[in-house]
């Protein structure tokens, strides 16, 4: 079986270098190269073309969620995976608009490594649980606060379905296929599910999921 | 961090007293006084002599009236005694005695009509003439005893030994006591041409004390402004100087927390942070390989392993707070929205951020000054306001970059309490060229408004 490669980016040579021994004791994954900064991380994913790169979000020269956006447009089948000592809801959905898979905590990066690498090279989303938790409290408190209902109750069970989908990373079409509906209806379900969470985009859909504890 | 502070501790200092101003305010109403006075004075004075040259007038006139009555009375009665002499026929003689003794009642009617007021001098020289007057009436009662015949023979020589003799002593008094009158009407004029030239001299005495005095206080008064002018001018020059020195002060002071909480942050952040980061995943990896075996062994790592992941998140709360790296890794709307969801979650109040036309081009100078401001609004409502709600707009306009932090709290009375944190936000606006509002009434919330100029070009 092919082994997945891995390019390292972090800007630190220590944590690096703990990153390496994690993937490295991993069977089915392997470490092609590491990166020092973001320009570095973008030049290297174009020679090398690894399966996955996993991205420091805070690197000097270029950020990480700027290298990530540069490394998705330029090659599609490179998925990343963010590293951050964050859990906020800014970094996340910014990670994932620049097209990470899977977000990170560093302090939590060596239990969940192997299997975020592994996630995102199979194109689903991986968030470490500290993560939908932070977003999950934050979200509860702003709805006690401000008093709105909570809008995942207006779903129809089918929108659920497909929100889920949706959120793991599946196109239209996979979906359209998974549920024996047409990719039309299934386009259909999905602008208005989107309508009434008032989400505009894919990673929105997926924070707002991670959020709800529908995907993890 | 700003510390509230009222700077209510400040009293103004009293100002050194000015003696000498009470000294020419003194001398200035001394010298009004003194002018006030001898204008009195001299009005007085001179209303007195006018009224006395009328009285003198007056007297002069009175005088020269019954002088003349009375010389014209004699003139009269000596043509009737001349006429009485020379008369011929008998029949007519008891008419003309009834004449002549009308013209003595008249002519002694004249004498009491002389005015009563004199002095001892026109007494004497009256009663002369009023002696010879009455010698001269003895003289004609005698003529007047005479029978006619005789009269008429002796008529010659009567008239020229006795009559004229008197008649011309009359006129001789008459005209002593004119000249008298004359004379007394120039020594009053002499007297009042003295007095006169005294109230001349006095008067003139005055002015020259009052305008020595005067110019003395004029010139006083001058180099007391002049110098008083100077000292408002190096006081001004030297308080916009020491302005100008303290806000270089604060902009450094506000430049050099900046640039000092970076550099800790950056230090604990890459340092600090990444270490205990590799630290961590070494340990993640060594309780994983003790699994199984030695459980009492990996229980220790574990717990080794918390400590470092407690000490990794207060390493990391601590470089955010020194300086928020989102703003150096996803720009300022980001930081906004991250401190907007910081507050929200530490504090009871519900933020909500608007920072969607935040130009991210700006230099670091704007995007941390916004950043703080932002920061520092908050911080006071959270502590002061028992606001439920927030709202944070950035908003980027034709000629500024507004920034706008609202609150629903109680409010407060922005002309009183002031405190440092707003005089350190003031400071910061400043640097940039722009201006802060505060907008608050007790009960009805609070706005801070800050605008800033858009700043030249962008480097960071």
């Amino acid at each position: 079986m092919k082994k997945t490669s891995v390019l390292l980016a972090d800007d630190h040579t220590l944590i690096r270098a703990g990153l390496r021994r994690v993937v490295d004791a991993e069977p089915d994954l392997t470490v092609v190269g590491e990166a020092n900064d973001g320009r570095e991380a973008v030049a290297m994913a174009g020679n090398l073309k690894p399966d996955v790169v996993v991205m420091d979000i805070g690197m000097p020269s270029l950020n990480g969620i700027e290298a990530s956006r540069q490394i998705r447009a330029a090659l599609p089948d490179t998925q990343v995976v963010m590293l951050s000592m964050h859990s906020d809801e800014g970094y996340v959905l910014r990670a994932l608009k620049a097209g990470a898979k899977a977000y990170l905590l560093k302090d939590s990066a060596e239990a969940d490594l192997a299997r975020a690498i592994r996630a995102a090279a199979a194109g689903k989303s991986f968030f470490s649980p500290a993560v939908g938790q932070v977003l999950l409290q934050d979200y509860m408190r702003r709805l006690e606060r401000t008093g709105g209902e909570d809008s995942y109750e207006l779903l129809t069970p089918r929108e659920r379905e497909i929100l889920q989908l949706v959120a793991e990373g599946k196109s239209s079409k996979e979906i359209a296929n998974l549920l024996n509906l047409s990719v039309y209806t299934v386009e259909t379900h999905r602008a208005r599910l989107m309508q009434k969470l008032n989400l505009r985009s894919v990673p929105e859909v997926i924070l707002y999921a991670v959020r709800k504890g529908i995907i993890s | 961090m700003s510390e509230n502070t009222d700077i209510g501790a400040w009293r103004d200092p009293t100002p050194p007293s000015s003696k000498l101003r009470w000294l020419f305010l003194c001398v200035s109403v001394c010298l009004l006084a003194l002018l006030l006075v001898s204008h009195i004075l001299a009005v007085r004075f001179l209303s007195e002599m006018r009224s006395q040259e009328l009285a003198a007038a007056r007297t002069l006139a009175e005088r020269t009236r019954a002088l003349s009555g009375l010389g014209l009375s004699i003139q009269s009665y000596d043509q009737a005694v001349q006429q009485f002499v020379a008369l011929t026929a008998a029949d007519r003689d008891a008419e003309a005695r009834r004449r002549l003794d009308q013209l003595t009642l008249e002519i002694d009617a004249d004498f009491d009509h002389y005015p009563s007021v004199r002095d001892s001098e026109e007494d004497e020289l009256l009663n002369g003439m009023r002696g010879v007057f009455s010698q001269q009436r003895t003289l004609y009662i005698t003529i007047l005893a005479a029978r006619p015949a005789e009269r008429r023979r002796q008529a010659e020589s009567i008239l020229a030994e006795h009559l004229v003799p008197v008649q011309k002593q009359i006129l001789d008094w008459s005209g002593k006591l004119q000249a008298w009158n004359g004379e007394r009407l120039q020594h009053a004029d002499r007297a009042r041409v003295t007095l006169f030239a005294n109230l001349q001299e006095s008067l003139s005495r005055v002015l020259a004390i009052g305008f020595g005095s005067g110019l003395l206080l004029v010139l006083g008064s001058m180099a007391y402004i002049v110098r008083l002018d100077r000292q408002t001018r190096a006081r001004y020059i030297e308080l916009a100087r020491s302005r100008h020195a303290l806000q270089q002060l604060s902009a450094r002071l506000v430049d050099a927390q900046e640039t000092e909480r970076r550099a800790i942050s950056r230090e604990l952040h890459d340092e600090v942070g990444q270490s205990l980061g590799a630290l961590l995943v070494d340990i993640g990896r060594l309780s994983t390989a003790l699994s199984g075996e030695r459980p009492e062994v990996k229980e220790q790592v574990d717990s080794l392993k918390s400590v470092a992941e407690r000490t990794f998140q207060s390493v990391r709360n601590i470089a955010l707070l020194l300086r928020p790296s989102m703003l150096d890794d996803l720009g300022l709307a980001a930081a906004l929205e991250w401190q907007g969801r910081e507050v929200s979650r530490r504090s009871e109040i519900e933020v909500s951020v608007e920072s969607e036309s935040v130009p991210e081009d700006m230099p670091d100078e704007y995007k941390i000054s916004i950043y703080r401001l932002v920061q520092e609004a908050l911080n006071n409502a959270v502590r002061h306001s028992g606001a439920r709600n927030a709202k944070v707009v950035v908003e980027r306009l034709s000629e500024s970059i507004m920034v706008r932090v609202t609150d629903d709290g109680r409010g407060f009375d922005p002309r009183r309490s002031r405190g440092m944190g707003i005089l350190g936000m003031e400071e910061r606006v400043k640097r940039l060229g722009g201006t802060l509002r505060v907008e608050s009434q007790p009960g009805k919330g609070a706005t801070v408004t800050v605008d800033l100029p858009i700043p030249a070009g962008g480097d960071a």
